[in-house]
């Protein structure tokens, strides 16, 4: 019975303190605390900084900082107006026009940084403006870009998935390209989702584009073929074997490095800025990181995840039913913790969870992301329908009332995931690996 | 408990966590005598802060720096021993260097429904969740330290491949002698190298984690004395 008290207030400290604004790695390191002060008689201190130190200076984690800095540096450049100049000649002749840049262009952009904030940004500095001038519908426009933003999470670089992949310990290269098809797959959703709204809303469709010859709409997309060439580099590299996540992502500072040159938007200021925003966004995960390995530390004395892990075997469950309460679950809880922080706060213990229900833990990295995302764009906090509300001043039931049809998408692709789990599997079963 | 073995009479959680608190209250209480006594103060520490950022910066270009020479040795057939162990001191040291910055700028999250609710809950709850985490973050510091300490009492080494040489330690055994012995110093230091010593690369880590309890601590204070957060987080991170 004390085993129960000491649970209870265990959990009972764990959601004071994030409810009560503290920054979350620094709460999870105080609910930590209480944990091995309440579970065991081992010097607490000690061996956080032991745990700590060692996860802390890990090789694995090196890609962290890197891809952060990739994609720091590209959305300081001129990328953004490339991205819709240079796609907008190619969309025009798809049912739904240019609604269909916002999708593309945050497919591109994704594969480049692997933040959702970063890519709705630099997306919709452009994109929103210029399909406003042309007519198309408000609620279109935002429900779409919200939607198709969270392709920053899943598409690779992800920070999410290699957060993901340091706590569980699985290879960053391996999960980062899972997240390839289902991200292309989820694109498509979203695209097809705006095809239907061209055959459903005759009355809503604008003025179609003026005629492009072959030649300018090549000469308007001259700035975005670097842009694909170091997405195919990078992501390439990691998928052939020819170099680590970590490799992958040098390669990638450099090469946008390289593309800013010649776009002739690297100076001084864009160059410190670049690095110290990512300094900053790097520090922030590290932090979140160290509190999540101290407090997994201490979750494992409380045998918590493992009572949780049997009590779920011992209900014989089938990984369907498990795969659905956890996505009711993470929903849940996505309305309050932004997506890193729940996927570290509950690794601890859904880790155990699923290696007992035999799920595949790089399947299950792709699953949390979509769920996660999803969570991005519902209220009250969705990241990104923050990001939105201060780019167009619009409040924010009604962005979140645009974002319902990217909603039900993302749960759908859920289910398709479930369904064909090979979506996820079969590109890293059929990759070539280099150690880590 | 001989974690917190006293020092001038008092046990050291009174100094490290005690005293700051009533620092805090004392500058609530007396508001305008500290506008006069914390401006100058403020000012040395938002230049420590920015330091810590800008040292956190240089140890992330040698990250990539790193990352590039092992690419180039394994392209040309010749051995870059321990890349991967100094890939991650690096690591450490940005993360750690950048705390205390990152925190000024707004970039560590945290759940801000209850901050939100209005001006009066925005000032408690603040000045709660800081004094939580200066207290949290202290008591990081505080063991980060200790270990580091005890890493060098039980001349703990690395257990990869990764060597330094043995001038690089006679420097910094230099801060942490009398200029007495540095003759000693040099003239036991060889010219060769040797496997790092773990109390090196945890440097940052002790001097990363004070500056984020002190950042934290700073952080309380100014909030009490202002009666609103320095905290300005940029519009997208």
């Amino acid at each position: 019975m004390t085993e129960l008290y000491a649970t209870a207030i265990f959990l009972f400290v764990l959601f004071a303190l994030l409810g009560s604004s503290v920054w979350v790695g620094l709460a999870l390191m105080g609910v930590a605390w209480v944990g091995m002060e309440l579970f065991t008689g081992r010097p607490a201190g000690d061996a956080m900084i032991t745990t700590i130190w060692t996860g802390a200076s890990s090789w694995t984690l090196t890609a962290l900082p890197l891809f952060i800095w990739m994609g720091e540096i590209l959305y300081r450049t001129r990328l953004s107006q490339d991205l819709f100049r240079g796609l907008a000649p190619w969309m025009r002749w798809l049912p739904g026009g240019l609604l269909h840049t916002n999708i593309a262009g945050c497919t591109i952009f994704a594969a480049v940084s692997g933040s959702s904030a970063a890519t709705l940004t630099t997306v919709g500095k452009m994109s929103i403006p210029e399909l406003r001038k042309r007519g198309y519908p408000e609620y279109m426009i935002i429900g779409t870009l919200a939607g198709a933003a969270t392709l920053g999470l899943m598409i690779p670089p992800s920070l999410t998935l290699i957060v993901y992949g340091v706590t569980i310990n699985e290879s960053i290269t391996k999960l980062f390209i899972a997240g390839l098809i289902p991200g292309l797959v989820l694109a498509s959703l979203f695209m097809s989702y705006i095809v239907a709204w061209h055959f459903f809303k005759k009355d809503e469709r604008p003025e179609p584009e003026p005629k492009m010859s072959f030649g300018a709409m090549m000469k308007e997309s001259r700035f975005l073929i670097p842009v694909l060439v170091l997405v195919f580099t990078v992501i390439g590299s990691m998928y052939f074997g020819w170099a680590t996540a970590t490799e992958a992502a040098a390669v990638g500072v450099i090469g946008a490095l390289t593309l800013a040159t010649l776009q002739r938007s690297l100076n001084w200021e864009t160059f410190s800025a670049s690095l110290m925003g990512a300094t900053r966004t790097s520090a922030m995960i590290a932090l979140i990181l160290m509190g999540a390995a101290f407090l997994s530390l201490a979750m494992g004395f409380t045998g918590l995840p493992r009572a949780l892990a049997s009590w779920i075997d011992g209900m014989d469950l089938s990984p369907v039913v498990l795969i659905a309460a956890l996505t009711v679950f993470y929903l849940v809880l996505g309305m309050f913790l932004d997506g890193l922080s729940s996927v570290v706060l509950t690794m601890a213990i859904v880790e155990p969870m699923i290696r007992q229900a035999g799920i595949d833990v790089i399947w299950f990295g792709i699953f949390i992301v979509v769920v996660v995302e999803t969570a991005q764009v519902t209220p009250p906090i969705g990241f990104n329908l923050f990001v939105l509300q201060g780019m167009t001043k619009h409040e924010i039931s009604y962005i979140a009332k645009t974002a319902i049809p990217m909603v039900c998408l993302m749960l759908l692709m859920v289910v398709l995931l479930v369904v064909w789990p090979e979506i996820a599997t079969w590109l890293p079963d059929n990759m070539r690996q280099i150690g880590r | 408990m001989n974690d917190w073995q006293s020092v001038m009479g008092l046990p050291l959680w009174a100094f490290l966590f005690v005293i700051p608190t009533l620092l805090a209250a004392l500058s609530l209480r007396f508001r305008t005598t500290a506008l006069k006594i914390y401006p100058p103060i403020w000012k040395i520490l938002d230049r420590v802060y920015i330091a810590g950022g800008v040292l956190a910066a240089t140890f992330m270009c040698l990250i990539l720096l790193i990352i590039v020479a092992q690419m180039i040795s394994r392209w040309t057939g010749t051995t870059f021993q321990g890349s991967t162990e100094f890939a991650g001191y690096a690591m450490a040291a940005t993360s750690f260097f950048a705390f205390a910055h990152a925190l000024n700028h707004g970039a560590h999250i945290r759940v801000s429904i209850l901050l939100n609710i209005n001006d009066f809950t925005r000032f408690w709850v603040d000045a709660g969740a800081t004094l939580i985490a200066a207290i949290t973050a202290t008591y990081f510091a505080r063991f980060a330290v200790k270990t580091n300490f005890l890493s060098d009492l039980l001349n703990d080494r690395t257990q990869g491949q990764d060597q330094v040489p043995e001038w690089l330690l006679a420097i910094f055994n230099m801060f942490t002698s009398s200029p007495a012995d540095w003759g000693t110093i040099w003239s036991t230091a060889g010219s060769g190298w040797v496997y790092t010593p773990v109390w090196l690369p945890q440097l940052p880590m002790s001097l990363g984690t004070i500056l984020l309890a002190i950042a934290l601590w700073d952080n309380l204070v100014r909030l009490l004395v202002n009666g609103k957060t320095s905290i300005v987080s940029e519009t997208l991170e």
